[in-house]
């Protein structure tokens, strides 16, 4: 694999060289990954007579242009994480636009554990108050995740302008509904359910990590390990987040086990409060409807990148089957 | 004459190959492949077993919630506006229409979600 990726092992012992690192050999040890606008590759660093593991995330420059925010934004978001006290991987260096490269790249430490869906619930299923603990964790990580202080989050993250976080996001449903070939009338009634629906409650904007749940954490022996996947974080309303998580579609399979398949609500909103978050349960209802009809909408337009011949990907062609799930969720939330 | 197996059948055994043969021979994205390619076969195979009823929405279903006639296409863009606009129609029959076809669907595209 060496000389095949010579350039890129080059480029990023530049980056890392940029970062402090003596005189650093990279060597690519395998690929993680490879998802629609980057991919994920494991190295090896060689630095100053020792050795560590690391992870490099990879957008070519053609996908640079349509990432939510740049690699850069990203590393300084984590960064800002580790200060708060979320557990999140150590950053070793990023680019956002590097000739050997290829486009832009974070570079990362490497955490232990497991990260693919079923990995997890068959990690914590032997056993439930495994399960019931990971849940607080992730309660825990997001009541820090919030309360980090929003004037340091970086300029190019996207923030809801909007005094009312619902309305912003209704016509955001509907301009992606119009953008679909086909009709969709049960997430048209979801979004006419979400216009008539807004809560009361309210609360300050905060940092929102806009893709918390089960397959972009690590867990390991000890339950949460790190947050990983930023590029969907935003100023908004921290709910989000915790409904989210809770999306049926996100339990894979354990549909009793509302948070991520592994746990309940309870811990997860007891995590929550105890480190400080508010759990306005109006905004967690809204937000389950809001974002299940977000995903479904998404499942649909994946599949009309397959059946436009943008993309060939079989798991695009298979999501346009999986829109009905989502249909089925919000219906029964209605 | 009718050739056997037939396209059910076929496709189910399409499907155990991919999970028994194939998926244990491979990993990660070639096995997350396998997984998708395998779960596809058994959704069409049930969907070539299907006797209609795994259609969204009928012609006669929509006709009479919407009170308009037209081909299958355009009944369900004019549910669609109906549901869009100022004044969207939240009406419980619009609900239970939406029901039906979701349930039937998921009969074929997951009969295991319901």
């Amino acid at each position: 694999m060496t000389s095949k990726n010579a350039e890129l092992e080059l480029g990023l012992a530049e980056i890392l060289a940029d970062s402090g690192f003596e005189a650093p050999a990279v060597m690519v040890s395998g690929v993680a990954s490879t998802g629609a606008t980057r991919r994920t590759v494991f190295i090896d660093i060689e630095s100053g007579g020792s050795q560590q593991r690391a992870v490099a995330q990879i957008s070519s420059a053609a996908n640079v242009a349509v990432l939510p925010i740049s690699a850069t934004a990203e590393a300084a978001l984590i960064n800002l994480m580790a200060e708060a006290g979320v557990p999140v991987p150590c950053v070793l260096g990023s680019d956002d636009a590097h000739d050997a490269v290829g486009g832009s790249v974070l570079i990362a430490e490497h955490v232990d554990g497991v990260t693919i869906p079923r990995h997890v619930l068959r990690a914590v299923e032997a056993n439930s108050p495994v399960g019931e603990h990971l849940a607080r964790q992730c309660g825990t990580a997001l009541a820090k995740l919030h309360s980090a202080a929003i004037d340091r989050v970086p300029d190019s993250v996207p923030r809801v302008v909007e005094p009312n976080f619902f309305s912003a996001y209704v016509p955001t449903i509907v301009q992606a509904l119009d953008h679909l070939q086909h009709s969709q009338p049960t997430f048209r009634f979801a979004a006419a359910w979400l216009e008539q629906n807004q809560p009361i409650s309210s609360c300050e904007p905060s940092l929102v990590h806009g893709d918390f749940r089960n397959g972009n954490i690590i867990v390991d022996r000890d339950g949460l390990a790190a947050l990983l996947d930023w590029e969907l974080a935003h100023v908004g309303d921290p709910m989000e987040d915790l409904a989210y998580l809770c999306m049926r579609t996100w339990r894979f399979g354990n549909h009793h086990r509302p948070v991520g398949g592994f746990g309940s609500i309870e811990s997860l909103r007891d995590g929550y409060t105890e480190a400080g978050g508010e759990w306005r349960d109006d905004a967690f209802q809204w937000w389950m409807v809001a974002r299940t009809a977000w995903w479904g909408i998404g499942l649909a337009f994946q599949a009309e990148t397959f059946t436009a011949g943008i993309s060939s990907s079989i798991v695009h062609a298979a999501s346009g089957r999986r829109v009905v799930e989502l249909e089925y969720d919000l219906l029964a939330m209605l | 004459m009718i050739d056997r197996p037939a396209a059910p059948e076929l496709l189910e055994a399409m499907a155990d190959t991919l999970s028994d043969v194939v998926m244990p021979a491979c990993e990660g994205g070639p096995q997350h492949a396998a997984r998708v390619v395998a779960s596809l076969c058994r959704l069409l195979a049930r969907e070539a077993a299907d006797d209609g009823n795994g259609s969204a929405l009928t012609t006669v279903e929509l006709e009479e919630v919407l009170g308009e006639q037209g081909d299958l296409e355009s009944l369900v863009t004019q549910l669609d506006q109906r549901l869009s606009g100022a004044k969207p129609d939240l009406s419980p029959a619009i609900l239970e229409l939406l029901r039906r076809s979701v349930e039937r669907r998921l009969t074929i595209a997951k009969p295991d979600y319901l």
